[in-house]
C-alpha cells in the first residue's frame, strides 16, 4: 500500500524540471524536482505517479530517485499528453501526484539471483530495481539483464547498458534487437525467445519482467517453460489510468485496480485474475 | 401479431434450412409483452425464443451493426422504420445488401415498452403507456421500403395533423426564446449517449464524441458542452436522419430529440430536395448533404 | 416513539432547509430525482409515498461533474490556485434502502482502501441521510436478494409510513439525534405499529452467485447476454451505485479548472490507452466488465454486491436488459460449458 498520506489525493504537487534526456528518438527522461527544492514523497521503485500539463494527467513510473534529490521519468511519446512533454524545455513546471502502486518485491528478493527482463520503455520502471540492486549490491545475488527493443536506436539507457552494467561484479547483461541492422554485431531476435536461448537457471531466482504486454505473455511463458514456478514470476501490468487511487474504475482485472494493487504482480497472484491482460 | 410472430419464424426456419442465412436479427420474447427485446438468432434451434408483438419496437437495423464486419447472411425483419435504416446502412456503405434478406412487416404501430415498464415499476411520474408510441404517432412509413419479403397487409401513416407542427412552433420562437427552450433541455441530458447508440445514423466506427486526439467535444455536464453535443450530433443527421425516433424514446430524461431532427429533415427537404432520408434504396445512391451541386443554397454561410 | 405527523413534512423541511441544503424526492416535468427544497421547487409533488424515483441521490455526493482545482500557466509556470471541496452541510431526505446501501457502496469505494477522496469526504461529512423504509417492493425490485433489508434503510434517521399516524421517526446515529434534536418541535410521542413488509414481486437468486462467477469469465454466456446492449451508458448513469469517473480539463488560453465527471465503461473510450490498445475492443467486454463489477467483483473487494436490486438500469434499458436475467442465466448455466 502506498505511503501516500496527502490530504487531498487527487491534487497534484507543483515540481520543476530540471533536466531533459533524449534516450532513444521517441523516448525522453525528465528530471523533476520541487519548485521550492527537495521532493513532495519519495517514490520506491516501481511504484508510480501522476504527471500533468494543463492539457491532462499521465501515469508513469518512477525510473529513477532512491537517495535522489530528484526523480526522473523516461517517457516515451506515445499519446496526447507525451506529444506535450515532449515539447517542453527545462524550467517547465508539472503537476506531480503520488506515489502511487506497490512497487517491486525489494525486500522480498534480498539474498536471490536476479533476473531481469525487459522490452522498450519497459526497462524505465524495471531500471529503478536494478539500480536499487547495484546500489545495495550485497543484498543481492547474480544479477542477469535481459533487454531488447526495436532497432538499436530504439535501446533505452545505452551507456549504462553497455559500459556501466556489465562492469558490475557478477552480472551479465544481454541485449538484443527485434530485426538485423548491419552495424549492430550483438543478438537479433525477440526477447523471450532470447530468454529460452539464455535458459537461466530458475534455482534461486526471481524474475521481474517488464515491457508491452505482448512480450510479457510470451516472456512469461518462455519463463514457465524454463522451470520458474509461479512465485518467481514478478511483473508489471498496464491499463489506463486516471485517477491512480483505485477509485475511478478504469484500471481493474477482475478485483483488483492496477493503480493501487498493482502494477506489480507475481504469476500466482495473476492467476487469479481474469485474462484481460 | 400473433399471425405475423408465426409467419416470421416459418420464414426464418426455411432460410436456416435452406442455407440462405447464417443469422436472423428480430425479437426474442420475455416474461411478460413488454420484455421484448432484439435479438439475433444464430441457428433455427434459436428461433423458438423469438417473437413479434405490439412492443417491438427497437430499429432492428440497429443490430446490423453488430454483424457489419462479419460474412454471414443475415436474415432481418424491418418495420417500416428499420427498412429505412437500413437503406440508411446501406447508403452508408456499412453493409452490403447481397449480404440481407429482409423480411418486410407492415407496421401497425408499437407502443412504447419503456414506459410500459416505467408504468408498472412503482417509480414516478408516469405516462400513458396504453396508447401507440409517440415516435409511432408521428410515422408516415409504416411499410417496409426496402425487403425481400412482405408480411401483412398495407398500413395507412399513423401520422395524425400537420407533419411540422411542432417545428413550426419552434421557429416561430424568437431566438432568444429558442435559445431558453434548447437551453433547458440541454440541460437535463446527462451524457448517457443513449441516442447516439439507439442511432442508426450513427454509424460511424469512432464517434467524435469519443475521439480524444484531439478532444472535439468537453465532457462535462454544462450547458456549453451538452448543446455542443447535441448540435453536432444534430448536424451529422442533417439528411440522414430516417426519422425512427427511436433517440428520443431511448432518452431516459425526455429531451425531445425529435424536433431537431424533423426540422433537419425539413430543411434536407427545403433547401436541398426534394429530399427525404432513407425512402428507397438504389445502389451508388447519397443522403442530400454528401452531394455537392453548384447551385446548393450557401445564404446561410 | 417519536412521531412526524404527515402534514407537518412540510414545516419540517423548512426548518431543516434554514441550516441545511435539503434534497427530497420529487418529481419534475417528466423527470423525477432528489432536487433541492427551494422556492422554485416547493410546489412540486413531494413524491415521499411512491416506490421511488429516477435519479438516485448519488449526484449530490458525487455530481456529475465536479470541478477539482483551478488551473493557470505562464510560460513555463504552472500553479494550482485554489481547490473546490464542498462541505456545505446537506441533508437528503426520503432516501430508500436501495439507494442508501448504493450510498454505503459510494463510502467504501471513495472513502476506504488506502485512499480518502478528499472531494467525496468533503460532501459525505456534511452530509445527514433520513431514509424511508419500503413496505411494498415494486415490480422490478429485488433489493432483499441483494442482501439489502427493505425496512432497514442505512441511513441516520429512518422515516416508516405508518399510514394516518403519520411517519415514525427513528434517529440511529449521532448525526440522526443531532437532527432529531434540531427538528423536535415537529415529533410527536406517540405509540403506533410500522406496517408489514409485503412479499417481492421479482424473485432472483443471488446465493454463490459471485463465487460461481469466477470461473465464468471466459464464458460464452456473455456473448449472448451482451447481444441486446447498444452499449450506451443508460444503465450506468442511471445506477445509484456505479461511480467511474474520468478527470477532465477546460481551459481558457492559461487558466482553467480540473474536474471530474461520470464515466461509464460502457464506452469505448473508458478503457483505450494512450498507446491505441484497447483491453475491451468490443461491447461485449465492457458489457461482462459492468455485470462482473456489479455481481462479483465489487463483491470480492467489498463484501458484498454492487447491485442494490433497486431495478432502475432495466426500467431504462433502451434494449430491454434486465439484470435478473442475468443472475438467473448465470445461476443455472454449467459454469464450465465452452470452456
Amino acid at each position: 500500500m502506498s505511503d501516500c498520506n496527502c490530504e487531498q489525493p487527487l491534487v497534484p504537487h507543483i515540481v520543476e524540471v530540471i533536466d531533459i534526456v533524449e534516450e532513444t528518438p521517441d523516448v525522453k527522461s525528465f528530471y523533476v524536482k520541487s519548485a521550492g527544492g527537495g521532493l513532495p514523497y519519495q517514490v520506491m521503485p516501481g511504484q508510480c505517479s501522476m504527471l500533468s500539463l494543463p492539457v491532462g494527467e499521465g501515469m508513469f513510473s518512477c525510473t529513477w530517485q532512491e537517495g535522489q534529490e530528484y526523480q526522473q521519468y523516461a517517457i516515451k511519446r506515445v499519446g496526447l499528453l507525451t506529444e506535450e512533454l515532449h515539447q517542453i524545455e527545462v524550467g517547465q513546471k508539472l503537476g506531480l501526484r503520488g506515489p502511487y502502486g506497490n512497487g517491486f518485491p525489494i525486500a522480498a528478493s534480498r539474498g536471490k539471483d536476479m533476473l531481469f527482463i525487459a522490452g522498450g520503455i519497459g526497462l524505465a520502471p524495471l531500471r529503478s530495481f536494478i539500480k536499487h540492486c547495484f546500489k545495495n549490491r550485497s543484498d543481492y545475488g547474480k544479477i542477469t539483464i535481459i533487454y531488447g527493443s526495436r532497432s538499436y536506436n530504439d535501446l533505452c539507457f545505452k551507456k549504462e547498458l553497455f559500459e556501466e552494467w556489465p562492469n558490475q561484479p557478477d552480472t551479465e547483461v544481454h541485449v538484443t534487437i527485434d530485426n538485423p541492422e548491419e552495424a549492430w554485431k550483438g543478438h537479433v531476435g525477440f526477447v523471450p525467445a532470447y530468454v529460452e536461448e539464455l535458459a537461466p537457471d530458475p534455482a534461486g531466482k526471481v524474475s521481474v519482467t517488464c515491457g508491452p504486454p505482448i512480450m510479457i505473455k510470451f516472456a512469461l511463458q518462455s519463463l514457465q517453460k524454463l522451470g520458474f514456478e509461479d512465485e518467481q514470476i514478478v511483473t508489471t501490468l498496464e491499463m489506463r489510468m486516471k485517477c491512480g487511487i483505485g477509485k475511478c474504475g478504469r484500471c481493474n482485472i477482475g478485483s483488483q485496480y492496477i493503480c493501487l494493487d498493482g502494477p506489480v504482480f507475481d504469476l500466482t497472484q495473476l492467476k487469479q485474475l481474469p485474462q484481460e491482460w | 401479431m400473433k399471425a405475423i410472430s408465426d409467419k416470421i419464424k416459418s420464414i426464418a426456419a426455411g432460410l436456416f434450412d435452406s442455407g440462405k442465412i447464417d443469422v436472423f436479427i428480430g425479437w426474442e420474447g420475455g416474461p411478460c409483452d413488454y420484455a421484448i427485446r432484439p435479438y439475433i438468432a444464430r441457428s433455427k434451434a434459436d428461433l423458438e425464443r423469438m417473437a413479434f408483438n405490439e412492443y417491438a419496437i427497437h430499429n432492428s437495423s440497429n443490430y446490423l451493426l453488430k454483424l457489419r464486419d462479419g460474412h454471414e447472411k443475415i436474415g432481418i425483419v424491418v418495420k417500416g422504420c428499420d427498412s429505412r435504416g437500413v437503406v440508411r446502412l446501406l447508403e452508408d456503405n456499412q453493409i452490403k445488401r447481397e449480404r440481407l434478406y429482409i423480411i418486410g412487416v407492415c407496421c401497425p404501430g408499437m407502443k412504447d415498452p419503456l414506459l410500459a415498464i416505467k408504468a408498472q415499476s412503482g417509480l414516478l411520474p408516469q405516462r400513458d403507456c396504453d396508447n401507440l408510441a409517440d415516435k409511432c404517432l408521428n410515422c408516415l412509413v409504416p411499410n417496409p421500403v426496402i425487403f425481400d419479403e412482405l408480411i401483412g397487409e398495407q398500413q395507412p401513416p399513423h401520422m395524425q395533423g400537420e407533419r411540422f407542427a411542432k417545428v413550426a412552433a419552434i421557429e416561430n420562437m424568437s431566438v432568444a426564446e429558442r435559445f431558453q427552450f434548447f437551453e433547458k433541455e440541454f440541460s437535463k441530458c446527462i451524457r448517457c449517449y443513449a441516442c447516439r447508440q439507439a442511432c442508426i445514423a450513427c454509424d460511424c466506427r469512432t464517434c467524435i464524441y469519443d475521439e480524444m486526439r484531439p478532444q472535439w467535444v468537453g465532457r462535462e455536464n454544462s450547458n456549453s458542452d451538452n448543446m455542443m453535443y447535441h448540435l453536432v450530433k444534430a448536424l451529422h443527421m442533417a439528411g440522414r436522419c430516417i426519422e425512427c425516433g427511436e433517440c428520443e424514446r431511448v432518452c431516459p430524461v425526455g429531451i425531445p430529440l425529435m424536433l431537431i431532427n424533423n426540422k433537419l429533415a425539413k430543411d434536407a427537404d427545403r433547401f436541398f430536395g426534394p429530399y427525404e432520408a432513407g425512402l428507397s434504396y438504389v445502389e451508388g445512391q447519397k443522403p442530400a448533404l454528401s452531394v455537392y451541386r453548384e447551385n446548393d443554397p450557401d445564404d446561410f454561410i | 416513539m417519536k412521531i412526524l405527523a404527515k402534514d407537518k413534512v412540510a414545516e419540517l423541511l423548512e426548518k431543516i432547509a434554514q441550516q441545511a441544503e435539503v434534497y427530497v424526492p420529487m418529481a419534475i416535468e417528466q423527470g423525477s430525482g432528489f432536487y433541492p427544497w427551494t422556492e422554485d421547487n416547493k410546489n412540486q409533488p413531494l413524491l415521499l409515498d411512491a416506490l421511488n424515483v429516477y435519479n438516485s441521490p448519488k449526484y449530490i455526493l458525487f455530481p456529475q461533474t465536479e470541478r477539482m482545482y483551478d488551473l493557470k500557466q505562464q510560460g513555463q509556470d504552472l500553479s494550482i490556485d485554489q481547490t473546490h471541496e464542498d462541505s456545505s452541510p446537506r441533508v437528503i431526505f426520503g432516501v430508500r434502502a436501495c439507494d442508501a446501501r448504493a450510498l454505503r457502496s459510494l463510502d467504501d469505494v471513495f472513502l476506504t482502501r488506502g485512499f480518502e477522496d478528499s472531494f467525496y469526504k468533503a460532501r459525505r461529512d456534511n452530509v445527514t441521510v433520513i431514509g424511508n423504509a419500503c413496505y411494498a417492493p415494486g415490480a422490478n425490485c429485488f433489493c432483499e436478494a441483494m442482501g439489502v433489508d427493505l425496512t432497514e434503510p442505512e441511513a441516520d434517521v429512518i422515516l416508516r409510513d405508518a399510514g394516518n399516524d403519520g411517519y415514525i421517526w427513528e434517529s440511529k446515529t449521532e448525526t440522526g439525534d443531532k437532527l432529531t434534536r434540531a427538528v423536535a418541535e415537529f415529533l410527536n410521542d406517540k405509540e403506533t405499529k410500522a406496517p408489514e413488509a409485503k412479499s417481492f414481486q421479482t424473485q432472483v437468486d443471488y446465493d454463490g452467485v459471485a463465487e460461481k462467477l469466477k470461473g465464468m469469465f471466459e464464458h460464452p454466456l456473455w456473448e449472448k447476454m451482451a447481444e441486446p446492449c447498444v452499449n450506451c451508458g443508460a444503465c450506468t448513469y442511471i445506477c445509484p451505485s456505479c461511480h467511474c469517473f474520468d478527470i477532465q480539463v477546460k481551459m481558457w488560453g492559461d487558466s482553467g479548472y480540473r474536474f471530474r465527471c461520470w464515466d461509464s465503461c460502457m464506452y469505448a473510450e473508458y478503457s483505450a490507452e494512450a498507446g491505441g490498445g484497447n483491453p475491451r475492443p468490443s461491447g461485449v467486454e465492457r458489457f461482462r466488465n459492468r455485470f462482473l463489477h456489479k455481481l462479483e467483483f465489487f463483491s470480492e473487494r467489498y463484501g458484498y454486491s454492487l447491485c442494490t436490486g433497486c431495478g432502475r438500469c432495466t426500467i431504462v434499458c433502451p434494449a430491454g436488459v434486465r439484470i435478473t436475467d442475468i443472475i438467473k442465466a448465470i445461476k443455472e448455466v454449467d459454469s464450465s460449458v465452452g470452456l
